[in-house]
Protein backbone atom coordinates (compact mmCIF):
# COMPACT_ATOMS: atom_id res chain seq x y z
CA UNK A 1 0.00 0.00 0.00
CA UNK A 2 2.43 2.62 1.20
CA UNK A 3 4.72 3.67 -2.04
CA UNK A 4 8.26 3.53 -1.62
CA UNK A 5 9.80 7.16 -1.03
CA UNK A 6 11.33 8.02 -4.69
CA UNK A 7 13.45 10.74 -2.24
CA UNK A 8 17.03 9.96 -1.05
CA UNK A 9 18.38 11.58 2.00
CA UNK A 10 21.72 12.48 0.64
CA UNK A 11 19.69 14.76 -2.23
CA UNK A 12 18.87 16.87 0.16
CA UNK A 13 21.38 20.22 0.18
CA UNK A 14 22.92 21.13 3.30
CA UNK A 15 21.50 24.55 3.13
CA UNK A 16 18.08 23.09 3.79
CA UNK A 17 19.14 21.12 6.68
CA UNK A 18 21.06 23.75 8.73
CA UNK A 19 18.28 26.14 8.29
CA UNK A 20 15.78 23.34 9.93
CA UNK A 21 18.11 23.39 12.94
CA UNK A 22 17.62 27.00 13.46
CA UNK A 23 14.89 28.04 14.95
CA UNK A 24 12.46 29.29 12.54
CA UNK A 25 10.65 32.62 12.66
CA UNK A 26 8.48 31.50 9.82
CA UNK A 27 7.52 28.22 10.86
CA UNK A 28 6.45 29.06 14.35
CA UNK A 29 4.05 31.73 13.11
CA UNK A 30 2.67 29.32 10.88
CA UNK A 31 2.30 27.01 13.54
CA UNK A 32 0.51 30.01 15.35
CA UNK A 33 -1.72 30.77 12.55
CA UNK A 34 -2.84 27.07 11.89
CA UNK A 35 -3.35 26.51 15.57
CA UNK A 36 -5.87 29.35 15.40
CA UNK A 37 -7.70 27.85 12.83
CA UNK A 38 -7.53 24.08 14.32
CA UNK A 39 -9.30 25.71 17.25
CA UNK A 40 -12.05 27.01 14.89
CA UNK A 41 -12.49 23.78 14.20
CA UNK A 42 -12.85 22.39 17.59
CA UNK A 43 -14.93 25.33 18.98
CA UNK A 44 -17.85 23.28 18.63
CA UNK A 45 -17.07 20.55 20.85
CA UNK A 46 -15.43 22.74 23.77
CA UNK A 47 -18.83 24.90 23.61
CA UNK A 48 -20.76 21.89 23.92
CA UNK A 49 -18.70 20.47 26.53
CA UNK A 50 -18.36 23.93 28.38
CA UNK A 51 -22.42 24.59 28.03
CA UNK A 52 -23.25 21.18 29.54
CA UNK A 53 -22.06 22.08 32.68
CA UNK A 54 -23.26 25.85 32.76
CA UNK A 55 -26.73 26.85 34.36
CA UNK A 56 -29.32 27.65 32.11
CA UNK A 57 -29.29 30.99 32.29
CA UNK A 58 -25.65 31.30 31.37
CA UNK A 59 -25.95 29.02 28.11
CA UNK A 60 -26.35 31.97 25.50
CA UNK A 61 -24.26 35.04 27.73
CA UNK A 62 -22.36 37.00 25.46
CA UNK A 63 -19.33 37.72 25.41
CA UNK A 64 -19.15 33.41 25.74
CA UNK A 65 -17.86 31.97 29.07
CA UNK A 66 -15.69 29.21 27.84
CA UNK A 67 -15.60 28.07 31.74
CA UNK A 68 -18.53 27.45 33.41
CA UNK A 69 -19.09 29.74 36.75
CA UNK A 70 -19.91 26.42 38.56
CA UNK A 71 -20.12 23.37 37.29
CA UNK A 72 -23.42 21.74 37.05
CA UNK A 73 -23.66 18.12 36.84
CA UNK A 74 -27.61 17.78 36.81
CA UNK A 75 -27.86 18.11 33.39
CA UNK A 76 -24.92 14.63 32.88
CA UNK A 77 -27.05 13.28 36.13
CA UNK A 78 -30.22 13.31 34.36
CA UNK A 79 -28.52 12.00 30.96
CA UNK A 80 -27.41 9.24 32.23
CA UNK A 81 -30.46 8.24 34.94
CA UNK A 82 -33.53 9.31 33.85
CA UNK A 83 -36.80 7.76 32.07
CA UNK A 84 -34.06 7.49 29.23
CA UNK A 85 -31.56 6.77 30.15
CA UNK A 86 -28.23 6.56 28.24
CA UNK A 87 -27.68 3.56 29.54
CA UNK A 88 -29.63 1.59 27.23
CA UNK A 89 -28.59 3.31 24.36
CA UNK A 90 -25.09 3.04 24.77
CA UNK A 91 -25.21 -0.86 25.30
CA UNK A 92 -27.49 -1.53 22.53
CA UNK A 93 -24.94 0.63 20.01
CA UNK A 94 -22.14 -1.36 21.87
CA UNK A 95 -23.71 -4.58 20.90
CA UNK A 96 -24.53 -3.83 17.96
CA UNK A 97 -21.28 -1.51 16.40
CA UNK A 98 -19.01 -4.97 17.95
CA UNK A 99 -20.74 -7.74 16.56
CA UNK A 100 -21.13 -5.82 13.34
CA UNK A 101 -17.56 -5.04 13.63
CA UNK A 102 -16.58 -8.93 14.57
CA UNK A 103 -18.86 -10.25 11.66
CA UNK A 104 -18.10 -7.47 8.89
CA UNK A 105 -13.89 -8.05 9.80
CA UNK A 106 -13.90 -11.30 9.50
CA UNK A 107 -16.45 -12.60 6.38
CA UNK A 108 -14.64 -9.17 4.84
CA UNK A 109 -10.96 -11.26 5.00
CA UNK A 110 -12.08 -13.97 4.22
CA UNK A 111 -13.52 -12.66 0.66
CA UNK A 112 -10.75 -10.46 0.03
CA UNK A 113 -8.26 -13.10 0.11
CA UNK A 114 -10.36 -14.94 -2.10
CA UNK A 115 -10.74 -12.09 -4.49
CA UNK A 116 -6.70 -12.01 -3.80
CA UNK A 117 -4.64 -15.13 -3.89
CA UNK A 118 -7.19 -17.60 -5.32
CA UNK A 119 -7.12 -17.83 -8.75
CA UNK A 120 -10.81 -19.09 -9.99
CA UNK A 121 -13.21 -18.50 -12.65
CA UNK A 122 -15.80 -15.88 -12.73
CA UNK A 123 -13.41 -14.16 -10.13
CA UNK A 124 -13.06 -11.46 -12.28
CA UNK A 125 -16.73 -11.06 -12.86
CA UNK A 126 -17.71 -11.28 -9.57
CA UNK A 127 -15.67 -8.65 -8.60
CA UNK A 128 -16.95 -6.64 -10.84
CA UNK A 129 -20.14 -7.26 -9.53
CA UNK A 130 -19.31 -6.57 -5.89
CA UNK A 131 -18.19 -2.79 -7.03
CA UNK A 132 -20.83 -1.93 -8.85
CA UNK A 133 -23.22 -2.67 -5.73
CA UNK A 134 -20.80 0.33 -4.36
CA UNK A 135 -23.04 3.08 -6.76
CA UNK A 136 -26.00 1.69 -5.64
CA UNK A 137 -27.09 4.86 -2.44
CA UNK A 138 -28.22 3.33 0.35
CA UNK A 139 -31.91 4.80 -0.54
CA UNK A 140 -32.61 2.52 -3.06
CA UNK A 141 -32.40 -0.14 -0.51
CA UNK A 142 -34.06 0.96 2.29
CA UNK A 143 -37.80 0.02 1.07
CA UNK A 144 -36.88 -3.47 -0.46
CA UNK A 145 -34.68 -4.27 3.16
CA UNK A 146 -37.64 -2.85 4.94
CA UNK A 147 -39.86 -5.13 3.43
CA UNK A 148 -37.82 -8.01 3.61
CA UNK A 149 -36.88 -7.47 7.20
CA UNK A 150 -40.84 -6.48 7.93
CA UNK A 151 -41.96 -10.40 6.30
CA UNK A 152 -38.45 -11.80 7.90
CA UNK A 153 -39.78 -10.75 11.23
CA UNK A 154 -36.13 -8.70 12.05
CA UNK A 155 -37.79 -5.22 11.53
CA UNK A 156 -37.51 -3.19 14.84
CA UNK A 157 -35.02 -5.69 15.97
CA UNK A 158 -31.37 -4.94 16.64
CA UNK A 159 -30.93 -7.91 13.90
CA UNK A 160 -32.03 -5.47 11.20
CA UNK A 161 -28.93 -3.67 11.87
CA UNK A 162 -26.38 -6.07 12.66
CA UNK A 163 -27.19 -8.66 9.73
CA UNK A 164 -26.27 -6.53 6.99
CA UNK A 165 -23.93 -4.49 9.17
CA UNK A 166 -21.77 -7.92 8.70
CA UNK A 167 -21.43 -7.10 5.12
CA UNK A 168 -19.02 -4.47 3.72
CA UNK A 169 -18.27 -3.89 -0.15
CA UNK A 170 -15.19 -1.44 1.01
CA UNK A 171 -14.25 -3.54 3.41
CA UNK A 172 -13.69 -6.38 0.91
CA UNK A 173 -12.12 -3.88 -1.21
CA UNK A 174 -9.40 -2.69 1.10
CA UNK A 175 -8.31 -5.99 2.35
CA UNK A 176 -8.24 -6.78 -1.21
CA UNK A 177 -5.85 -4.57 -1.85
CA UNK A 178 -3.61 -5.19 1.32
CA UNK A 179 -3.82 -8.54 0.40
CA UNK A 180 -2.59 -7.90 -2.98
CA UNK A 181 0.50 -6.42 -1.87
CA UNK A 182 1.62 -9.36 0.01
CA UNK A 183 4.49 -10.86 -1.99
CA UNK A 184 3.31 -14.21 -3.58
CA UNK A 185 6.46 -16.13 -3.05
CA UNK A 186 5.66 -15.72 0.83
CA UNK A 187 2.73 -18.17 0.22
CA UNK A 188 4.38 -20.13 -2.78
CA UNK A 189 7.25 -21.13 -0.44
CA UNK A 190 4.36 -22.22 1.91
CA UNK A 191 2.43 -24.60 -0.98
CA UNK A 192 5.70 -26.29 -1.45
CA UNK A 193 5.99 -27.35 2.09
CA UNK A 194 2.23 -28.74 2.05
CA UNK A 195 0.29 -25.81 3.56
CA UNK A 196 -3.12 -25.28 1.93
CA UNK A 197 -4.87 -22.38 1.45
CA UNK A 198 -6.87 -22.42 5.18
CA UNK A 199 -3.34 -22.66 6.51
CA UNK A 200 -1.44 -20.04 4.75
CA UNK A 201 -4.86 -17.56 5.24
CA UNK A 202 -5.22 -17.86 9.41
CA UNK A 203 -0.71 -18.31 9.75
CA UNK A 204 0.33 -16.62 7.71
CA UNK A 205 -1.18 -13.87 5.75
CA UNK A 206 -3.99 -12.83 8.67
CA UNK A 207 -0.70 -11.88 11.01
CA UNK A 208 0.75 -10.38 8.42
CA UNK A 209 -2.75 -8.20 7.90
CA UNK A 210 -2.75 -7.13 11.27
CA UNK A 211 -2.61 -3.20 10.82
CA UNK A 212 -4.54 -3.57 7.96
CA UNK A 213 -7.57 -5.55 9.86
CA UNK A 214 -7.39 -2.80 13.04
CA UNK A 215 -7.73 0.30 10.51
CA UNK A 216 -11.24 -1.48 9.23
CA UNK A 217 -12.27 -2.64 12.22
CA UNK A 218 -12.26 0.91 13.85
CA UNK A 219 -13.61 2.07 10.52
CA UNK A 220 -16.32 -0.03 10.69
CA UNK A 221 -16.85 0.31 14.52
CA UNK A 222 -17.31 3.87 14.19
CA UNK A 223 -19.55 3.80 11.14
CA UNK A 224 -21.74 1.44 13.26
CA UNK A 225 -21.66 3.53 16.46
CA UNK A 226 -22.29 6.81 14.20
CA UNK A 227 -25.12 5.36 12.40
CA UNK A 228 -28.14 7.15 12.38
CA UNK A 229 -29.70 6.64 9.13
CA UNK A 230 -30.53 3.01 9.37
CA UNK A 231 -31.52 2.80 12.79
CA UNK A 232 -33.79 5.25 11.78
CA UNK A 233 -35.66 3.41 9.21
CA UNK A 234 -35.19 -0.25 10.63
CA UNK A 235 -35.94 0.37 14.73
CA UNK A 236 -38.95 1.17 16.26
CA UNK A 237 -38.98 0.85 20.25
CA UNK A 238 -37.70 3.08 22.10
CA UNK A 239 -35.88 0.26 23.93
CA UNK A 240 -33.92 -0.55 21.21
CA UNK A 241 -32.17 3.15 19.98
CA UNK A 242 -29.29 3.15 19.65
CA UNK A 243 -27.10 6.18 20.81
CA UNK A 244 -27.94 8.41 17.54
CA UNK A 245 -31.60 7.60 18.06
CA UNK A 246 -31.24 7.86 21.84
CA UNK A 247 -30.19 11.42 21.38
CA UNK A 248 -32.72 12.47 18.86
CA UNK A 249 -35.40 11.49 21.46
CA UNK A 250 -33.58 13.35 24.12
CA UNK A 251 -33.50 16.13 21.91
CA UNK A 252 -36.81 16.05 20.73
CA UNK A 253 -38.44 15.76 24.37
CA UNK A 254 -36.41 18.13 26.45
CA UNK A 255 -36.40 20.51 23.71
CA UNK A 256 -35.76 23.46 25.61
CA UNK A 257 -33.30 21.99 27.63
CA UNK A 258 -30.06 23.50 25.97
CA UNK A 259 -27.55 22.10 28.54
CA UNK A 260 -29.39 18.69 28.75
CA UNK A 261 -29.13 18.62 24.74
CA UNK A 262 -25.57 20.02 24.91
CA UNK A 263 -24.73 17.08 28.46
CA UNK A 264 -26.76 14.13 25.59
CA UNK A 265 -24.83 15.15 22.66
CA UNK A 266 -20.87 14.91 24.79
CA UNK A 267 -22.73 11.80 25.49
CA UNK A 268 -23.03 10.78 22.49
CA UNK A 269 -19.11 11.99 21.34
CA UNK A 270 -17.18 10.85 23.90
CA UNK A 271 -16.46 7.38 23.08
CA UNK A 272 -15.48 8.11 19.37
CA UNK A 273 -13.21 10.95 20.88
CA UNK A 274 -11.65 8.17 22.71
CA UNK A 275 -11.24 5.47 20.18
CA UNK A 276 -10.21 8.21 17.74
CA UNK A 277 -7.23 9.31 20.28
CA UNK A 278 -6.28 5.43 20.99
CA UNK A 279 -6.54 4.84 17.21
CA UNK A 280 -5.87 7.64 15.69
CA UNK A 281 -2.33 6.56 13.69
CA UNK A 282 -4.67 3.46 11.96
CA UNK A 283 -7.47 5.65 11.18
CA UNK A 284 -5.64 8.29 9.38
CA UNK A 285 -3.39 5.65 7.69
CA UNK A 286 -6.68 3.86 6.66
CA UNK A 287 -8.67 7.17 5.12
CA UNK A 288 -5.56 8.15 3.86
CA UNK A 289 -4.56 4.77 2.05
CA UNK A 290 -7.66 3.72 0.87
CA UNK A 291 -8.80 7.08 -1.42
CA UNK A 292 -4.95 7.86 -2.54
CA UNK A 293 -5.05 4.30 -4.28
CA UNK A 294 -9.01 4.65 -4.63
CA UNK B 1 -4.19 -32.91 -13.09
CA UNK B 2 -3.95 -29.55 -13.93
CA UNK B 3 -7.85 -29.68 -14.43
CA UNK B 4 -8.70 -30.97 -10.92
CA UNK B 5 -6.16 -28.58 -9.64
CA UNK B 6 -8.42 -26.10 -11.57
CA UNK B 7 -11.50 -27.56 -9.86
CA UNK B 8 -10.32 -27.52 -6.68
CA UNK B 9 -9.11 -23.74 -6.85
CA UNK B 10 -12.53 -22.28 -7.87
CA UNK B 11 -14.11 -24.59 -5.02
CA UNK B 12 -11.76 -23.06 -2.68
CA UNK B 13 -12.88 -19.72 -3.86
CA UNK B 14 -16.17 -20.08 -3.51
CA UNK B 15 -15.60 -21.36 0.05
CA UNK B 16 -13.92 -18.41 1.00
CA UNK B 17 -15.79 -15.86 -0.70
CA UNK B 18 -19.27 -17.93 -0.52
CA UNK B 19 -20.15 -16.84 2.98
CA UNK B 20 -19.86 -12.84 1.98
CA UNK B 21 -21.45 -13.00 -1.69
CA UNK B 22 -24.36 -14.44 0.29
CA UNK B 23 -24.66 -11.46 2.63
CA UNK B 24 -24.11 -9.45 -0.35
CA UNK B 25 -27.25 -11.53 -2.42
CA UNK B 26 -28.86 -10.71 0.41
CA UNK B 27 -28.88 -7.28 1.74
CA UNK B 28 -27.37 -5.72 -1.84
CA UNK B 29 -28.72 -7.40 -4.99
CA UNK B 30 -31.80 -8.67 -4.28
CA UNK B 31 -33.13 -5.09 -2.51
CA UNK B 32 -31.39 -3.46 -5.10
CA UNK B 33 -33.50 -5.68 -8.01
CA UNK B 34 -36.87 -5.73 -5.71
CA UNK B 35 -36.09 -2.20 -5.60
CA UNK B 36 -36.06 -1.93 -9.22
CA UNK B 37 -39.17 -3.65 -9.42
CA UNK B 38 -40.78 -1.82 -7.44
CA UNK B 39 -40.28 1.56 -9.29
CA UNK B 40 -42.66 0.54 -11.66
CA UNK B 41 -45.88 -0.26 -8.97
CA UNK B 42 -48.05 1.74 -6.77
CA UNK B 43 -47.06 -0.25 -3.46
CA UNK B 44 -48.14 1.48 -0.25
CA UNK B 45 -46.87 0.37 2.95
CA UNK B 46 -49.89 -1.68 4.32
CA UNK B 47 -52.05 -1.09 1.06
CA UNK B 48 -53.83 -4.50 0.58
CA UNK B 49 -53.00 -4.16 -3.55
CA UNK B 50 -49.98 -3.60 -5.48
CA UNK B 51 -50.54 -2.75 -9.59
CA UNK B 52 -48.17 -2.67 -12.09
CA UNK B 53 -48.43 1.20 -13.46
CA UNK B 54 -45.50 0.99 -15.39
CA UNK B 55 -43.83 4.19 -15.94
CA UNK B 56 -46.43 5.96 -13.80
CA UNK B 57 -43.58 6.92 -10.94
CA UNK B 58 -41.61 8.58 -13.22
CA UNK B 59 -43.96 10.38 -14.90
CA UNK B 60 -44.89 11.64 -11.55
CA UNK B 61 -41.93 12.55 -10.34
CA UNK B 62 -40.69 14.34 -13.87
CA UNK B 63 -43.63 16.64 -12.93
CA UNK B 64 -43.90 16.96 -9.12
CA UNK B 65 -42.59 20.75 -8.15
CA UNK B 66 -40.98 19.25 -5.36
CA UNK B 67 -38.44 16.49 -6.94
CA UNK B 68 -37.01 20.32 -8.92
CA UNK B 69 -36.73 22.13 -5.39
CA UNK B 70 -35.13 18.85 -3.72
CA UNK B 71 -32.83 18.93 -6.78
CA UNK B 72 -31.85 22.66 -6.62
CA UNK B 73 -31.25 22.07 -2.43
CA UNK B 74 -28.75 19.19 -3.37
CA UNK B 75 -26.79 21.47 -5.82
CA UNK B 76 -26.64 23.86 -3.07
CA UNK B 77 -25.87 21.01 -0.91
CA UNK B 78 -23.07 19.70 -3.34
CA UNK B 79 -21.50 23.45 -3.44
CA UNK B 80 -19.72 22.57 -0.16
CA UNK B 81 -17.99 19.81 -1.81
CA UNK B 82 -15.56 22.29 -4.40
CA UNK B 83 -15.38 24.94 -0.87
CA UNK B 84 -14.03 22.11 1.62
CA UNK B 85 -11.27 21.06 -1.17
CA UNK B 86 -9.68 24.00 -1.24
CA UNK B 87 -9.71 25.07 2.08
CA UNK B 88 -8.64 21.64 2.90
CA UNK B 89 -5.44 21.94 0.03
CA UNK B 90 -4.74 25.17 1.84
CA UNK B 91 -4.34 23.50 5.35
CA UNK B 92 -2.84 20.63 3.75
CA UNK B 93 -0.08 22.95 2.43
CA UNK B 94 0.39 24.86 5.27
CA UNK B 95 0.48 21.79 7.69
CA UNK B 96 2.82 19.59 5.28
CA UNK B 97 6.28 21.04 6.02
CA UNK B 98 5.82 24.48 7.31
CA UNK B 99 4.48 24.02 11.12
CA UNK B 100 5.69 22.39 14.34
CA UNK B 101 3.59 19.66 16.34
CA UNK B 102 2.27 18.79 12.76
CA UNK B 103 0.55 15.68 14.02
CA UNK B 104 -1.38 16.95 16.82
CA UNK B 105 -2.79 19.95 14.51
CA UNK B 106 -3.80 17.07 12.26
CA UNK B 107 -5.75 15.11 14.74
CA UNK B 108 -7.43 18.31 15.90
CA UNK B 109 -8.39 19.46 12.17
CA UNK B 110 -9.61 15.54 11.38
CA UNK B 111 -11.80 15.17 14.50
CA UNK B 112 -15.33 16.50 13.37
CA UNK B 113 -14.98 13.86 10.47
CA UNK B 114 -14.81 10.91 13.14
CA UNK B 115 -17.15 12.20 15.33
CA UNK B 116 -19.56 12.95 12.81
CA UNK B 117 -23.18 12.21 13.09
CA UNK B 118 -25.97 13.49 14.85
CA UNK B 119 -24.06 14.76 17.77
CA UNK B 120 -22.31 17.34 16.44
CA UNK B 121 -25.69 18.38 14.07
CA UNK B 122 -27.75 19.26 17.18
CA UNK B 123 -24.60 21.34 18.70
CA UNK B 124 -24.67 23.15 15.40
CA UNK B 125 -28.53 23.68 15.62
CA UNK B 126 -27.95 25.61 19.04
CA UNK B 127 -24.20 27.81 17.66
CA UNK B 128 -26.68 28.41 15.06
CA UNK B 129 -29.70 29.49 17.27
CA UNK B 130 -30.91 32.69 15.58
CA UNK B 131 -31.63 34.89 18.32
CA UNK B 132 -29.16 34.60 21.09
CA UNK B 133 -26.66 31.79 19.59
CA UNK B 134 -23.21 32.37 20.17
CA UNK B 135 -22.16 32.62 16.17
CA UNK B 136 -24.80 35.57 15.80
CA UNK B 137 -24.17 37.05 19.50
CA UNK B 138 -20.65 37.00 18.22
CA UNK B 139 -21.60 38.74 14.79
CA UNK B 140 -24.13 41.36 16.81
CA UNK B 141 -21.05 41.85 19.30
CA UNK B 142 -19.02 42.64 15.99
CA UNK B 143 -21.29 45.65 14.88
CA UNK B 144 -23.66 43.56 12.59
CA UNK B 145 -26.92 44.75 13.71
CA UNK B 146 -29.28 42.09 11.81
CA UNK B 147 -26.89 38.71 11.09
CA UNK B 148 -28.45 35.75 9.00
CA UNK B 149 -31.01 33.33 10.56
CA UNK B 150 -29.80 30.69 9.47
CA UNK B 151 -31.66 27.53 9.38
CA UNK B 152 -34.40 29.54 10.69
CA UNK B 153 -34.96 31.04 7.46
CA UNK B 154 -35.89 29.52 4.31
CA UNK B 155 -33.07 31.46 2.38
CA UNK B 156 -30.42 30.76 4.59
CA UNK B 157 -31.04 27.32 6.27
CA UNK B 158 -28.90 25.22 3.03
CA UNK B 159 -26.28 27.33 3.42
CA UNK B 160 -26.25 26.61 6.82
CA UNK B 161 -26.11 22.76 6.45
CA UNK B 162 -23.18 23.79 4.00
CA UNK B 163 -21.12 25.75 6.66
CA UNK B 164 -21.71 22.59 8.80
CA UNK B 165 -20.65 20.08 6.30
CA UNK B 166 -17.23 22.01 5.21
CA UNK B 167 -16.37 21.78 8.41
CA UNK B 168 -17.28 17.68 8.29
CA UNK B 169 -15.58 17.11 5.24
CA UNK B 170 -12.09 19.54 5.45
CA UNK B 171 -10.43 16.88 7.78
CA UNK B 172 -10.99 14.33 5.78
CA UNK B 173 -10.05 16.05 2.48
CA UNK B 174 -7.11 17.26 4.60
CA UNK B 175 -5.39 13.57 5.42
CA UNK B 176 -5.78 13.11 1.30
CA UNK B 177 -4.18 15.91 0.08
CA UNK B 178 -1.37 15.94 2.99
CA UNK B 179 -0.65 11.71 1.45
CA UNK B 180 -0.47 13.53 -1.61
CA UNK B 181 1.52 15.85 -1.31
CA UNK B 182 4.51 13.69 0.42
CA UNK B 183 4.44 11.81 -2.75
CA UNK B 184 5.62 15.63 -4.51
CA UNK B 185 9.56 14.33 -5.50
CA UNK B 186 11.77 16.84 -3.04
CA UNK B 187 13.84 18.00 -5.75
CA UNK B 188 11.04 19.51 -8.05
CA UNK B 189 10.73 21.86 -4.98
CA UNK B 190 14.32 22.28 -4.54
CA UNK B 191 14.66 23.29 -8.25
CA UNK B 192 12.13 25.88 -7.99
CA UNK B 193 13.51 27.90 -5.04
CA UNK B 194 16.72 27.53 -6.48
CA UNK B 195 15.33 29.28 -9.61
CA UNK B 196 13.96 31.89 -7.46
CA UNK B 197 10.47 31.00 -7.06
CA UNK B 198 8.18 32.46 -4.23
CA UNK B 199 6.25 30.00 -1.97
CA UNK B 200 3.10 31.08 -3.31
CA UNK B 201 4.39 30.18 -7.12
CA UNK B 202 5.51 26.73 -6.07
CA UNK B 203 1.86 26.49 -4.26
CA UNK B 204 0.09 27.77 -7.36
CA UNK B 205 2.63 25.65 -10.24
CA UNK B 206 4.15 23.05 -8.92
CA UNK B 207 1.90 21.53 -5.89
CA UNK B 208 -1.47 22.03 -7.19
CA UNK B 209 -1.26 21.31 -10.64
CA UNK B 210 1.13 17.95 -9.19
CA UNK B 211 -2.56 16.80 -6.70
CA UNK B 212 -4.79 17.18 -9.42
CA UNK B 213 -5.71 13.93 -9.34
CA UNK B 214 -6.18 13.58 -6.24
CA UNK B 215 -8.69 16.96 -6.55
CA UNK B 216 -10.70 15.30 -9.22
CA UNK B 217 -10.64 11.59 -6.69
CA UNK B 218 -11.84 14.37 -3.66
CA UNK B 219 -14.52 15.89 -5.85
CA UNK B 220 -16.11 12.90 -7.48
CA UNK B 221 -15.78 10.74 -4.02
CA UNK B 222 -17.24 13.82 -1.91
CA UNK B 223 -20.09 14.59 -4.21
CA UNK B 224 -21.51 10.86 -4.13
CA UNK B 225 -21.00 11.23 -0.46
CA UNK B 226 -22.80 14.19 -0.27
CA UNK B 227 -25.90 13.02 -2.14
CA UNK B 228 -25.88 10.11 -0.57
CA UNK B 229 -25.65 11.38 3.32
CA UNK B 230 -29.35 13.15 4.43
CA UNK B 231 -28.89 12.27 8.39
CA UNK B 232 -27.44 15.28 9.59
CA UNK B 233 -30.30 17.37 8.00
CA UNK B 234 -33.00 14.70 8.92
CA UNK B 235 -31.47 15.83 12.77
CA UNK B 236 -31.68 19.21 12.60
CA UNK B 237 -34.25 20.54 10.35
CA UNK B 238 -36.45 17.37 8.82
CA UNK B 239 -36.27 18.93 5.33
CA UNK B 240 -37.62 22.51 6.49
CA UNK B 241 -38.24 25.34 7.13
CA UNK B 242 -40.71 25.25 4.30
CA UNK B 243 -39.05 22.16 2.16
CA UNK B 244 -35.70 24.78 2.06
CA UNK B 245 -33.51 21.86 3.32
CA UNK B 246 -35.05 18.97 1.62
CA UNK B 247 -32.47 17.40 -0.45
CA UNK B 248 -32.80 14.85 -2.95
CA UNK B 249 -32.06 12.08 -0.54
CA UNK B 250 -34.13 12.75 2.30
CA UNK B 251 -36.73 13.54 -0.32
CA UNK B 252 -36.68 9.92 -0.92
CA UNK B 253 -36.42 8.85 2.91
CA UNK B 254 -39.74 11.35 3.14
CA UNK B 255 -41.55 9.53 0.58
CA UNK B 256 -40.98 6.14 1.89
CA UNK B 257 -41.55 6.44 5.72
CA UNK B 258 -43.20 9.50 6.48
CA UNK B 259 -45.88 8.83 3.42
CA UNK B 260 -45.80 5.29 2.77
CA UNK B 261 -45.22 6.07 -0.87
CA UNK B 262 -42.75 3.48 -1.10
CA UNK B 263 -42.91 2.72 -5.17
CA UNK B 264 -42.25 6.63 -6.02
CA UNK B 265 -39.93 6.27 -3.32
CA UNK B 266 -37.79 3.53 -5.24
CA UNK B 267 -38.51 5.73 -8.72
CA UNK B 268 -36.76 8.57 -6.71
CA UNK B 269 -34.65 6.85 -5.94
CA UNK B 270 -33.11 5.00 -9.14
CA UNK B 271 -33.72 8.97 -10.18
CA UNK B 272 -30.71 9.18 -7.25
CA UNK B 273 -28.46 6.13 -8.17
CA UNK B 274 -28.30 7.54 -11.95
CA UNK B 275 -26.69 11.24 -10.39
CA UNK B 276 -23.95 8.73 -8.88
CA UNK B 277 -23.84 6.71 -12.05
CA UNK B 278 -23.19 9.65 -13.83
CA UNK B 279 -20.19 10.54 -11.34
CA UNK B 280 -18.79 7.24 -11.16
CA UNK B 281 -18.38 7.86 -15.05
CA UNK B 282 -16.72 10.99 -15.11
CA UNK B 283 -14.13 9.93 -12.66
CA UNK B 284 -13.51 6.65 -14.75
CA UNK B 285 -13.10 8.77 -18.03
CA UNK B 286 -11.29 11.71 -15.13
CA UNK B 287 -8.72 9.35 -14.37
CA UNK B 288 -7.23 8.09 -17.11
CA UNK B 289 -7.06 12.13 -18.56
CA UNK B 290 -5.79 13.40 -15.34
CA UNK B 291 -3.12 11.28 -14.45
CA UNK B 292 -0.21 12.82 -15.85
CA UNK B 293 2.38 11.47 -13.44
Amino acid sequence: MERVNTVEPATRNTPEIKADSFINIRKIIMTLIMSGFALLMIVPFVWMISTSFKSPADVFVYPIQWIPSSLNWEHHIKVWTGSDSFVTYYLNSLKISLISMIGAVFLSSFAAYGFARIQFKGREALFLVYLSMMMVPPQVLFVPKFIMFEWAGIYNTHWALILPGMFTIFGVFMLRQFFLTVPAEISEAAFIDGAGHFRIFFQLILPLAKPALATLAIIDFSWHWNDYENALVFLLDKDLYTVPLGLQNFILENNVDYNGMMAAATAGIIPMLIIFLIGQRYIIQGVAGSAVKG
Amino acid sequence: MNKSWMKRQSRLGYIFIGPNMLGVLLFFIIPAAYSFYLMFTDYKFMSPETHFIGLANIRRMLGDELFYVALKNTFVFLLAVPISIVLSFIVAVALNKSVYFQKTLRALYFMPYITSGVAVAFVWMLLFQPSSGPINGFLKGIGIAHPPGWLSTTGSSMYAIDIIWVWFMLGYNMIIYLAALQEIPEELMEAAKIDGARPWQIIRRIMWPLVSPTTFLLLITGLIMTIKNFGIIQAITQGGPGNSTTVLSLFIYQNAFRYYEMGYAAAISWALFVIIMIFTVLQWLGQKRWVHY
